[in-house]
């Protein structure tokens, strides 16, 4: 499963369409800098994170999404994966080998990206120190524990999302239809709050019913929001932090889990 | 599927055990049932070289699938050594070599050979001599470090049959294994089969090329629609019982004539008489084989 897992990572990163995402998520990140004209109000320093954090979470998403669907079938069309479960390896884990593979894949973008975040965080505050003694109050500035820990949420999103994807492709007969169900899952996560917010205010038997096959199908990315803040004071508990830590977990365990069930049936 | 077969010596089970195998693929919405192999039976026995032929659709690469536990079969089934096809465990001693393969582009022939030898299992030393051992009976040791990539198809095929080979199976199964490969590395390929039954291993070889096939196996089995419609010795196959032929220097007309009426005396026909011929893959072989060979070598 690991070396399933570092081939997967292996193939991943020597692709053009991972290195062109992360040029561009490092180019929005370093270069928000000379947007902050855009900045709608907010203070420029959680501009800045929010740029970052944004170029994380949208082309992170991407990332994840199409690398799962093309490694995957990239097994199956070119026939790799007959050569490969022809040698003792049992399915889940050739399974579980591509989702360990784009997890790190999504570890490294993450990493990566934040790792340059902190840096110009740290750039620009010690610039408006500077420049501006009194713009950062006292133990205002910036916590890069948070930056950190935000880092680490939008990979936990990042992994739920791979599980998810990689359970349809799985099952579906193309690359597209993966793609396409993947970023179907990714709205429907992001926006299940609202829809269940809805359901319940129209208070109907039916709308009850949705309402809870939505939020225990699919997880609620919202969850994923504990590091809003650039400030210390405004770290979350460490039990909060495990709490949405078991939540991706277990969602991408299980998900991973049906993924191994529907693979075990599919006919390469 | 467990107990030996009637092929296998007495408390050894066959190398390939085939038992009633049948497999059904559901073909559009409606669910019909399209038959791609039909109550096959076969068994091989150990260090011989077993040849399954058959036209295209035939079933041939569906019974490998299913003989590897890539595919389950709708009925009957099939055992490697006397283990099961679907466990893990009955891969342990086999290779395969798939039909027109393919391989992990981004890494070089070297790289490929020791990822497969990790999956079997292999580390340290032991998986570098073995890689070093396969690569070098391949024949590509001048091209290990080249990425798969650049390989021609001769290559593919010589490199696929170094992951096969690299965690020293008892048994090999190879899928056309000369597909789309010219003459030399055909033949090259065929030595290197000989060579590898000399060692003790068991083949099991699907190719459309029945002259090699001819050559190379001990046994064949004849598949068409999925049915077997044909299974036994190559000689007793492609043999004509009673029946001999001559070759000898050339020979005029008029002692040709004495022949036939010598031959009429005793009541014997003489058939056909023909000048002989070299096969046209032997003529190949001997003005463009090591030409050929040094040429892709360089590439």
């Amino acid at each position: 499963m690991w070396l399933i897992a570092g081939n997967t990572l292996r193939e991943a990163a020597r692709q053009r369409f991972f290195q062109f995402l992360l040029l561009l998520a490092f180019t929005l990140t370093f270069g928000a800098r000379w947007l902050r004209d855009f900045n709608f109000g907010a203070p420029e320093l959680k501009f800045l994170a929010d740029c970052g954090f944004g170029a994380m979470a949208f082309l992170g998403a991407a990332l994840t999404i199409a690398a799962t669907a093309q490694l995957f079938f990239s097994e199956v069309d070119n026939r790799t994966a007959l050569t490969l479960l022809a040698k003792p390896v049992w399915r889940a884990e050739f399974v579980l080998g591509k989702l360990l593979g784009v997890a790190a894949l999504a570890a490294v973008f993450c990493a990566l990206l934040t790792g340059l975040l902190s840096l110009v965080l740290a750039w620009r505050e010690a610039e408006l120190v500077r420049l501006l003694p009194d713009a950062v109050a006292p133990g205002g500035g910036v916590s890069h524990a948070m930056v950190a820990l935000g880092g680490l949420m939008q990979w936990l999103r990042l992994l739920v999302l791979a599980a998810f994807t990689l359970l349809v492709a799985t099952f579906a007969q193309s690359q597209l239809f993966s793609v396409v169900t993947g970023f179907l899952v990714l709205v429907v996560c992001h926006l299940q709050h609202l829809a269940q917010d809805a359901y319940v205010r129209a208070g109907s038997a039916a709308g009850l019913v949705a309402s809870a096959l939505i939020s225990s199908v699919f997880p609620d990315f919202q969850v994923f929001q504990i590091a809003d803040s650039l400030a210390a004071a405004d770290l979350p508990a460490t039990g909060d932090v495990l709490r949405v830590t078991l939540y991706a977990l277990g969602y991408s365990a299980a998900a991973a889990g049906l993924a191994v069930v529907s693979f075990r049936r599919r006919e390469i | 599927m467990g107990a030996p077969g009637p092929d296998g010596a007495a408390g050894t089970p066959p190398a390939i055990e085939i038992r009633g195998l049948v497999k059904d693929f559901a073909v559009g919405l409606r669910g019909l049932r399209l038959r791609a192999v039909d109550h096959v039976s076969f068994a091989v026995r150990p260090g011989e070289i077993f040849g399954l032929l058959g036209p295209n659709g035939s079933g041939k690469s569906t019974t490998i699938k299913l003989l590897l536990g890539l595919l389950e079969p709708t009925a009957g089934g099939c055992a490697i050594f006397g283990v099961p096809s679907g466990k893990v465990e009955a891969r342990r001693d086999v290779g395969y070599l798939p039909e027109a393969p393919n391989f992990y582009r981004f890494l070089s022939g070297r790289e490929l050979v020791v990822f497969y030898g990790r999956m079997c299992g292999l580390a340290g030393a032991a998986l570098r001599q073995r890689v070093e051992e396969v690569i070098t009976l391949v024949g590509l040791a001048g091209s290990a470090d080249r990425r798969v990539e650049t390989y021609s198809k001769g290559m593919l095929q010589r490199i696929g049959l170094a992951q096969a080979l690299v965690h020293d199976p008892r048994l090999l199964i190879l899928d056309e294994p000369t597909a789309g490969v010219d003459p030399v590395g055909s033949a090259e390929m065929a030595e290197l089969i000989l060579a590898l039954k000399a060692r003790g291993k068991t083949v099991l070889i699907t190719s459309h090329l029945l002259g090699q096939i001819e050559d190379l196996c001990d046994r064949v089995a004849i598949l068409d629609r999925g049915r077997l419609v044909a299974e036994g010795n190559v000689s007793e196959l492609a043999g004509a019982p009673g029946r001999l032929s001559f070759e000898t220097d050339a020979l005029p007309s008029e002692e040709i004539a004495a022949l036939r009426a010598w031959l009429e005396s005793r009541g014997r026909r003489l058939e056909s008489v023909a000048p002989a011929r070299r096969r046209l893959e032997d003529v190949f072989r001997a003005h463009v084989g090591r030409g050929a060979r040094s040429t892709e070598e360089k590439r």
